[in-house]
């Protein structure tokens, strides 16, 4: 019944498009993966991807399902984007679920903050697919070139995260068992709780550049931990004996910028944002909930250049907790590196890609070579591995079991 | 995603004819700037065709609506990629200067919803798995070249200039080039490239034209790799020139919305 349902409602979206005269476009995709150690599947999924869309004078829409099937008979439909545009002439409003996509960055989220992310799958997703929807009304007021964009967000949207079960998931460690109480987890829809960006983009000859500031929720709820204690009747001393813990979403505010540039073939990117008010754990046994408040700073550089026929890609970015207690679990700086090289062979036949994520804190790192041939200009098979090293207390190292190669194979139309 | 490093198009495309100048004793250089200084019009926009023709003779198509506008002291470009489906919604912007000023160039790839600042950096690229170069179709400047006038040659029914062009940087693409120029309006008409080796590596010729708006065009171009037995047809339609495209085409804005 719920496959007739995701089938009529496929038909429904086509026959819309064809009654708009709507564009179609869209994929069919297996993605198959193997387990290095063990041999295993780590991923079966078939998708479909159905993109309908219109972009008239005065008005456009689109609407973007994606049904993934997984393993022998579990579907799941997302509704990526479902809007419809507005234009007029110095300004464009959007109304609906859309992605947004902010900042310089590449795999890295600074000021990208507007679309949570979809993290079931650890950062291994399209970064297209890694982004979830949100019901959103967006205005874009152009002033020359330039345009100013303010997002109103009346439905908070949390990250994603692996269920127990799921390789990607991390079964927290602690230090007397735990019982959590998720009544507090749920922001409801309303004024009230809305998030709300703005943002200034220009787009110059010689910078582009964006300013941006937010008042949101943390993506990620804050773990709000109340300890019991007993004493232990042989030492006399207090003992742990429980630990309650009530998950919650705060506010946080935020602020920053990107931009981009070109200095004799080389691209500079720079992107940073200052965080206003996040929660953190800390092993200061004074502190409320085992929770300390502090600011910090995301900030990354980047460079793209080509070396031949060979493009080049590095990014250095860090995360600096500010006013630092030695008590948090956190550490004051986290750094990290991205690289990427990519060869597209003459023909534009077969690609060659390498993109790594490198842990210089916990000196972890994700590798991810692959190679991609075009069979013609709809079919394409992609050869790929996701190699995980490092410290196993490192947010890459800790996934060191699922190491894998896939293989992806995608019919576009 | 496909290789999608963009540059000018249409310029190799747009030429303009109606010279009439007694040309009997111009240098190869002053044959070259007549070529090169050309009118294009105001602004101009169309829809480009690729058809790659590999050895076996299978076909891949890509299809683009390009705009371009020139204001004099530079050039904007907003290109609009309708085809493979890979690559549908994909956008390219480049701005070119006649100051020398290097190239700005943006790509907009619809998956990333998302306008990514490219280096221009990378003429020797071969266009979206074409037989043409982003330098091929670019407009490169007579100054970059040591030119000499061959002879006169009558090519397909048509008298033309033979001048040989050989780049001033040792270590670009190409060894040296042989132009063809017609000598009544200075459109080029069939072009030879010598690899390093100075073998012969390729060969464009001019298949069609038409006059639009006053302005003679190249509607048909052929491009064929004579080491790789690969060839590139490339093709105008809907050719319109001199229309006033406004500014606000080549914004940010436009790339997005993708028309």
């Amino acid at each position: 019944m719920k496959k007739l349902s995701i089938l009529l409602l496929f038909a429904v979206f086509a026959l819309t498009g064809k009654a708009q005269n709507a564009d179609f476009s869209g994929y069919v995709r297996n993605y198959t993966g193997v387990l290095y150690n063990t041999g295993d599947l780590s991923i079966l999924q078939n998708t479909f991807d159905l993109d309908v869309s219109k972009t008239g004078e005065k008005i456009g829409f689109k609407v973007n399902p994606m049904l993934y099937h997984y393993w022998a008979d579990s579907l799941d439909l997302r509704l990526r984007e479902a809007y419809v545009d507005l234009y007029f002439k110095n300004f464009d409003i959007r109304v609906g679920k859309q992605q947004v996509v902010w900042g310089k960055a590449d795999g890295v989220f600074i000021t990208d903050v507007v679309s949570p992310l979809n993290l079931t799958e650890f950062l291994l997703p399209e970064f297209d697919e890694i982004r979830t929807g949100v019901n959103a009304v967006k205005l874009d007021y152009y002033i020359g070139g330039n345009t100013l964009e303010a997002i109103w967000i009346p439905q908070f949207t949390p990250t994603e995260i692996p269920q127990a079960g799921s390789i990607w998931y991390i079964q927290p460690e602690f230090p007397a068992p735990a019982t959590f109480d998720w009544s507090k987890s749920e922001i409801k829809p309303s004024l009230e709780n809305s998030e709300a960006f703005i943002k200034y983009t220009a787009l110059t000859s010689a910078i582009d550049f964006e300013i941006m500031g937010g008042y949101t929720w943390d993506d990620n709820p804050t773990m709000h931990v109340q300890k019991e204690f007993a004493v232990n009747p042989q030492t006399h001393q207090p003992m742990l004996t429980g630990l309650n813990i009530t998950p919650e979403h705060h506010r946080l505010y935020l602020a920053g910028g990107s931009f981009s540039t070109e200095i004799k073939g080389v691209v500079l990117r720079g992107e940073g944002a200052y965080y206003n008010g996040k929660y953190f754990q800390s092993e200061d046994p004074t502190a409320v909930d085992a929770l300390i408040q502090k600011d910090y700073l995301h900030y990354l550089l980047g460079v793209d250049f080509n070396i031949g026929n060979v493009k080049l890609s590095s990014q250095f970015i860090q995360q600096t907790i500010l006013d630092y207690d030695t008590n948090m679990l956190n550490p004051e700086f986290e750094n990290t590196m991205t690289f990427m090289a990519r060869y597209d062979t003459p023909s534009d036949l077969l690609h060659f890609e390498l993109f790594s994520y490198i842990g210089l804190t916990n000196q972890d790192a994700l590798i991810r070579p692959k190679i991609t041939y075009d069979f013609d200009d709809s079919f394409s098979i992609l050869l790929g591995s996701n190699i995980f090293v490092g410290d196993r207390d490192g947010r890459f190292g800790q996934y060191q079991d699922n190491s894998m190669m896939y293989l992806k194979l995608k019919y576009s139309f | 995603m496909k290789n999608l490093k963009f540059t000018s198009v249409l310029i190799i495309l747009t030429m303009i004819g109606g010279f009439n100048l007694s040309a009997q004793n111009l240098t190869g250089k002053q044959i070259i700037e007549k070529v090169y200084n050309r009118p294009t019009g105001d602004d101009q926009s169309s829809i480009l065709t690729m058809t790659l023709i590999n050895a076996q003779g299978k076909q891949r198509v890509r299809k683009l609506n390009q705009f371009i506008k020139d204001n004099g002291t530079n050039e904007k470009k907003i290109m609009f990629f309708t085809a493979p489906a890979d690559v549908k919604g994909t956008s390219f912007m480049n701005w070119s200067y006649t100051s020398g000023k290097s190239d700005d160039q943006w790509i907009y790839l619809p998956a990333l919803k998302k306008i990514k600042r490219i280096s221009s950096d990378s003429k020797s690229d071969y266009f979206m798995g074409s037989d043409f170069t982003y330098d091929d179709l670019g407009d490169r400047h007579p100054n970059d070249d040591t030119h000499k006038f061959l002879r006169e040659e009558t090519l397909f029914g048509v008298k033309c200039y033979v001048v040989q062009s050989i780049p001033k940087d040792e270590d670009y693409m190409y060894s040296k080039t042989i132009t063809w120029i017609i000598k009544t309006s200075f459109i080029g008409l069939k072009k030879e490239f010598y690899d390093e080796d100075g073998d012969l590596l390729k060969i464009m010729d001019v298949n069609s034209s038409q006059k639009i708006s006053g302005i003679n065009v190249i509607t048909k171009i052929t491009m064929q790799n004579k080491q790789k037995n690969h060839k590139t047809i490339m093709s105008l339609s809907n050719v319109k020139i001199n229309v006033g495209i406004p500014d606000s085409k080549f914004t940010e804005r436009m790339m997005m919305r993708g028309i």
